[in-house]
């Protein structure tokens, strides 16, 4: 244990300067919202509805940004298959929707395991060589391929006409005067039980001792006895076992087809980046962040504007804090 | 250099390798006519593109078990598959492989980019190219003298979507004054918008106010639904593809605004069969202005129980289309009686088609620029688990319901 | 880039210096000799390819042309690009808007193009080397400086917006304009020729000193810098040469395709179709990229084929959608996994062995 905090110097800053940046973050969101409010010259209501939105919206954001964050910041492979991974998720959600009937949620705890396995091969058979020689476009076009290869095989199986599971918990809720449906806020307190069960897991456990020690330093953990390769694949599977919470609880309101996923690939990368490499807290936080700034901006910017302004803000991130919100540099 | 050489040798081996592959596909003898099908069967799009390409398929196999083209002495049709993957240059380099291998005609492609290249590439090679879904009217602004199109332009849709909207107002005695329109951004969304504006404000329509959305991250549609419902508008408008319009039915029924009805116009979802299903409730009385097949027309009823039977899924109107596609450029044929690619751009051109298998205004046939000139839209309305033509009275299958407050 | 003198025991003592001229001229002659066989025998492709297949071929070359460019800055300049569309749609960008709203020559493009894309690549790297991202994050801002410029595309009136632009089609053939007869062997001569100017680019840039010092501060940033190098300038020759050529490519694109929309100028799968078969043909050599593109190009095209009329006991999976693009993705991933250094690294490696 002592040994891990010296090696763990970086995890442990993380709590150390962990109240600052949120601090930091949440007075720039509010007084931001604040002048949209005041100075923005739009209704009210609309901006209220469009938080609310931007928040849930957000929360599903952060649960696929949080997968991501392990697998980029532990094993730095640029995944590219995480959206197909969503839409795995999703499918196997269906599946057991359409064919046993089980309940949509039920399901999702059940995808978690298929999910999880799925991940650990993935590392375990083609991913493993190629990390430990420390390439990055060798993973970064594995992924690439499993990317069309999920798409395509989901087509080959499902077809790519439109899926539904409907929703099983219908309705909506006011808040402020805005609507939040309940599957959505579902979907929201998943990704903050998900974020708080894996801090809980890389700070409480051995087994997050371990990631964190081969985040921190592959070839220092190796020399003290960890299984550096068994703990990559741990960790994808971990990364992808978050991915089939997010599919699950998405499953309710999107139209599934093979490539419904993809477009959060990107997205997720901003977030990652934005809260910290390997920072659960900070892709919790920065899916929220995304989520905002696309809705809110949307007021002004409609269209893909808001797009702009969500990658305007990558770049300032990168250029200006490059370890991103939580990231210890 | 020995090695180098090696490895050029395997470099022209493997561009050989790629000519023989796809010389060999389709040698043209002279009872066989081939058609080529350029749709998206893989990739993003690939749902809508194997309906179109199996709707293909069917309409060769049921002209081929009628006799084939008596014209030609009853040569059998062939169709050559060709998989855009939703890319337009992919598209292309399938249109010059389909047309190197002696196709004497092309349908496709549903995407207006891929569309756009594959009209090049047709009117280059003089092989007409019969467009069965692409929406955008600038296909055939370009003087191409081998693209004709048998599915409504954007701005028709717009213009006619209006002029729907306007009419079923007066017919209920519920006249409309103000309307909230959501649509995708690009190309497609702005003209059929900017032909809907124009139209409804000359018809009396008084405020329309213009919300847009992106086609890419589009995953809650409730802020811009709540943005439309700001004017207190009589009716909200949407323009879209199926996953955002299915999002847009959900948000309208979450916030409950006080409108006569959720109207899309050249709405990818809201007339698609499993809009019902995927929207569950919120989908009950949504109307939709589109082009579609004619419910009424009993071949059409034959056509779409057969193609249930054999491929197990239901025939959308998209499918509905490039079965039409292959019966203009089988009629094309007929007319020529002969299979000389020139000779048959010229009976298309000419060609009046009676009895389409869609609701439009009449035969199809083409105007200068190659456009069908009888194509229009009705007006769809989901019904139970079931999307039903309601307007005009001519085509309804069941009765329309209007105003049609969403449902909550 | 030291192969050929690996077998030599002679030199084997000395250590390859690069301003050797004895190595220099017998390395860079050989490399010419290919270069000059090479495209002598390709040149003949045409008169052996049907029109279907030549498309397929060109659609290669443009892929080979992206990656040589590509290469000159990831591979020898150690800067992963992952937003090379950015280039590449500036100079598809650049000959349609000339071409199709000033009627300007596409080779007058071409110069254009590739002046205003270096000019581009350098401002974004010298941005992104200054506050010094490196690896994965560079290649993160290069990507997300390309899906800004298709953004902003999809919104400018001067560019059509997401419409795009067509290339009106001539009555006849044109070299100004270059267009010719659909199915021409110019067609595919023009690109060749363009692909043989960016690997000797290539060839004379390696050797050259701008590129040892490229290769020198890609290698060890610190010796490099401690030895006086000017890394910054090193870098940013090694960056504006590959948006340049990866320009060129762009304005080709246009011309051959008669229609370029912001998806096809910019969309990541671009900046993927750049990556790809200089990744498959191995980063940082002088053929690894023209190698990946001649087996990734025709690649799919192929499986498709060999799909479409599959041998008799495979015939169940005819007409099964996706399927080309599921066999095409797992030799992708297989080639990868089993040659890491790319088909020629791995076979150069072997050679040497």
């Amino acid at each position: 244990m002592t040994e891990a905090t010296t090696r763990g110097d970086g995890p442990t800053r993380v709590v150390r300067v962990g109240t600052h940046p949120t601090t930091v973050v949440a007075v720039t969101v509010v007084v931001l919202l604040a002048a949209v409010f005041a100075v923005g010259g739009k209704d009210s209501g609309l901006v209220t509805q469009s938080i609310v939105t931007g928040l849930l919206l957000g929360g599903v954001y952060a649960l696929v940004s949080i997968g991501l964050t392990l697998i980029f910041g532990v094993l730095g492979v640029v995944n590219f298959a995480q959206g197909s991974m969503l839409t795995m998720s999703m499918y196997v959600v269906y599946a057991l929707v359409a064919g046993p009937g089980i309940p949509v949620y039920v399901a999702t705890l059940l995808a978690i395991p298929v999910m999880f396995l799925f991940g650990m091969m993935v590392q375990h058979f083609l991913l493993n060589r190629l990390t430990s020689t420390g390439s990055h476009e060798g993973p970064l076009l594995v992924t690439l391929g499993i990317q069309l290869l999920i798409a395509n095989v989901l087509l080959m199986i499902f077809t790519g006409r439109p899926k539904s599971v409907g929703t099983p918990v219908d309705g909506s809720f006011e808040v402020f005067g805005a609507i939040a449906s309940y599957s959505r806020i579902i979907a929201f307190v998943g990704a903050v039980l998900v974020g708080v069960a894996l801090t809980l897991v890389l700070r409480r456990t051995s087994l997050g001792l371990s990631i964190r020690a081969v985040a921190a330093n592959a070839q220092g953990a190796a020399l003290v006895g960890v299984n550096v390769r068994r703990v990559y694949a741990l960790t994808f599977g971990i990364g992808a076992a978050s991915v089939a919470v997010a599919g699950g609880l998405m499953t309710p309101f999107t139209s599934l087809t093979p490539s419904v996923g993809e477009q959060f690939t990107i997205l997720a990368f901003v977030i990652v980046v934005l809260g910290g490499l390997g920072s659960v807290l900070g892709a919790t936080i920065g899916g929220l962040v995304i989520g905002l700034v696309q809705t809110v901006g949307a007021l002004y910017l409609p269209g893909t504007g808001s797009l702009i302004l969500v990658f305007a803000v990558f770049v300032m991130v990168l250029f200006l804090r490059p370890q991103g919100l939580y990231g210890a540099k | 250099m020995k090695k180098i050489a090696s490895v050029m040798t395997a470099l022209v081996v493997t561009g050989g390798l790629a000519a023989c592959g796809s010389s060999d596909g389709g040698s043209s003898d002279s009872d066989t006519v081939t058609i080529g099908s350029i749709h998206p069967t893989s990739g993003p799009l690939a749902g809508v593109g194997g309906l179109m390409d199996d709707g293909a398929k069917l309409a060769v196999a049921d002209i081929n078990a009628a006799g084939g083209i008596k014209a030609l002495d009853g040569a059998q049709l062939e169709l050559a598959g060709g998989d855009s993957q939703g890319k337009a240059e992919v598209g292309q380099s399938e249109a010059q492989r389909l047309i190197g291998d002696g196709a004497v005609a092309l349908i496709g492609t549903y995407q207006s980019d891929v569309t756009q290249n594959v009209a090049a590439v047709a009117e280059r090679g003089r092989v007409p190219f019969v467009i069965d879904v692409a929406v955008d009217d600038k296909i055939l602004e370009q003087g191409y003298k081998y693209s004709f199109r048998v599915q409504p332009d954007a701005t028709s849709m717009g213009t006619s979507g209006a002029d729907s909207l306007v009419k079923i107002g007066q017919d209920k005695g519920t006249p409309i004054k103000t309307v909230a329109y959501l649509h995708i951004e690009g190309a497609f969304g702005d003209s059929v918008f900017d032909a809907f504006k124009k139209e409804a404000e000359a018809q009396g329509i008084t405020t329309v106010k213009e919300i847009t959305y992106p086609g890419t991250n589009f995953s809650d549609a409730t802020t811009q639904v709540r943005e439309a419902a700001s004017i207190n508008p009589d009716v909200i408008v949407a323009t879209g593809y199926f996953p955002d319009g299915v999002l847009i039915a959900k948000a309208v029924s979450e916030l409950g605004p006080d409108i006569q009805g959720l109207y899309g116009i050249a709405n990818g979802a809201f007339d698609d069969g499993s809009f019902p299903a995927a929207s569950g409730a919120s989908g009950q009385n949504v109307l939709s202005a589109n082009y579609h097949y004619d419910a009424n027309n009993e071949r059409v009823t034959d056509i779409r129980t057969r193609f249930e039977a054999k491929y197990g899924k239901p025939m959308e109107t998209a499918s509905i289309l490039s079965y039409q596609a292959v019966e203009v450029i089988a009629a094309g044929l007929e007319k020529s009686g002969s299979d000389d690619p020139e000779k048959l751009r010229e009976a298309i051109a000419g060609i009046e088609i009676d009895d389409p298998l869609l609701a439009f205004d009449g035969p199809i046939t083409f105007d200068e620029r190659g456009q069908n000139e009888n194509a229009t839209v009705i007006v769809m309305q989901v019904q139970g688990d079931n999307v039903e033509q309601v307007f005009p009275q001519e085509v309804a299958t069941k009765d329309l319901v209007f105003p049609a407050a969403p449902a909550r | 880039m030291t192969d050929t003198t690996a077998p030599r025991p002679t030199t084997a003592h000395e250590l390859p210096a690069a301003d050797d001229p004895r190595l220099k001229d017998t390395w860079m002659r050989r490399q010419l000799v290919v270069l000059v066989v090479g495209v002598a025998v390709l040149s003949l492709l045409p008169l052996l390819l049907g029109e279907q297949a030549q498309s397929v071929a060109i659609r290669t070359l443009i892929f080979a042309i992206m990656a040589v460019g590509w290469n000159l800055m990831s591979g020898f300049g150690g800067m992963f690009s992952f937003g090379h569309a950015a280039f590449f749609g500036i100079g598809a960008y650049t000959g349609a808007y000339l071409l199709v709203d000033h009627g300007i020559s596409p080779w007058i493009s071409m110069v254009v193009a590739a002046v205003l894309s270096a000019a581009v690549g350098v401002a974004i790297a010298y941005m992104c080397l200054r506050y010094k991202l490196a690896g994965s994050y560079f290649a993160l801002a290069t990507f997300a400086f390309a899906q800004m410029f298709l953004l902003i595309v999809q919104n400018l009136d001067v560019l059509n917006k997401t419409e795009g632009f067509n290339v009106e089609i001539l009555p006849s053939d044109s070299w100004s304009m270059l267009q010719f007869q659909q199915g021409s062997p110019l067609y595919f001569w023009i690109p060749l020729a363009i692909l043989a100017v960016a690997v000797l680019i290539s060839i004379l840039y390696v050797r050259s000193r701008a590129g040892q010092y490229a290769q020198a501060v890609r290698d060890d940033e610190v010796a490099a810098s401690s030895l006086g190098i000017d890394t910054m300038r090193a870098r940013l020759i090694a960056v504006a040469l590959s948006c340049g050529v990866t320009a060129v490519a762009g304005v080709y694109y246009t011309q051959y395709y008669f229609f370029v929309g912001p998806e096809q100028a910019f969309g990541s799968a671009v900046s993927v179709e750049a990556i790809i078969p200089a990744v498959i043909g191995g980063i940082g050599t002088i053929w690894g990229p023209v190698i990946g593109a001649a087996v990734v190009g025709p690649l799919s095209e192929l499986v498709a084929t060999v799909l479409r009329n599959p041998p008799g006991f495979l015939s169940f999976l005819q007409g099964t959608s996706g399927l080309d693009v599921a066999v095409y993705a797992t030799l992708l991933i297989i080639i990868v996994i089993v040659m890491p250094k790319g088909i020629f690294g791995t076979i150069r490696d072997r050679w040497r062995s």
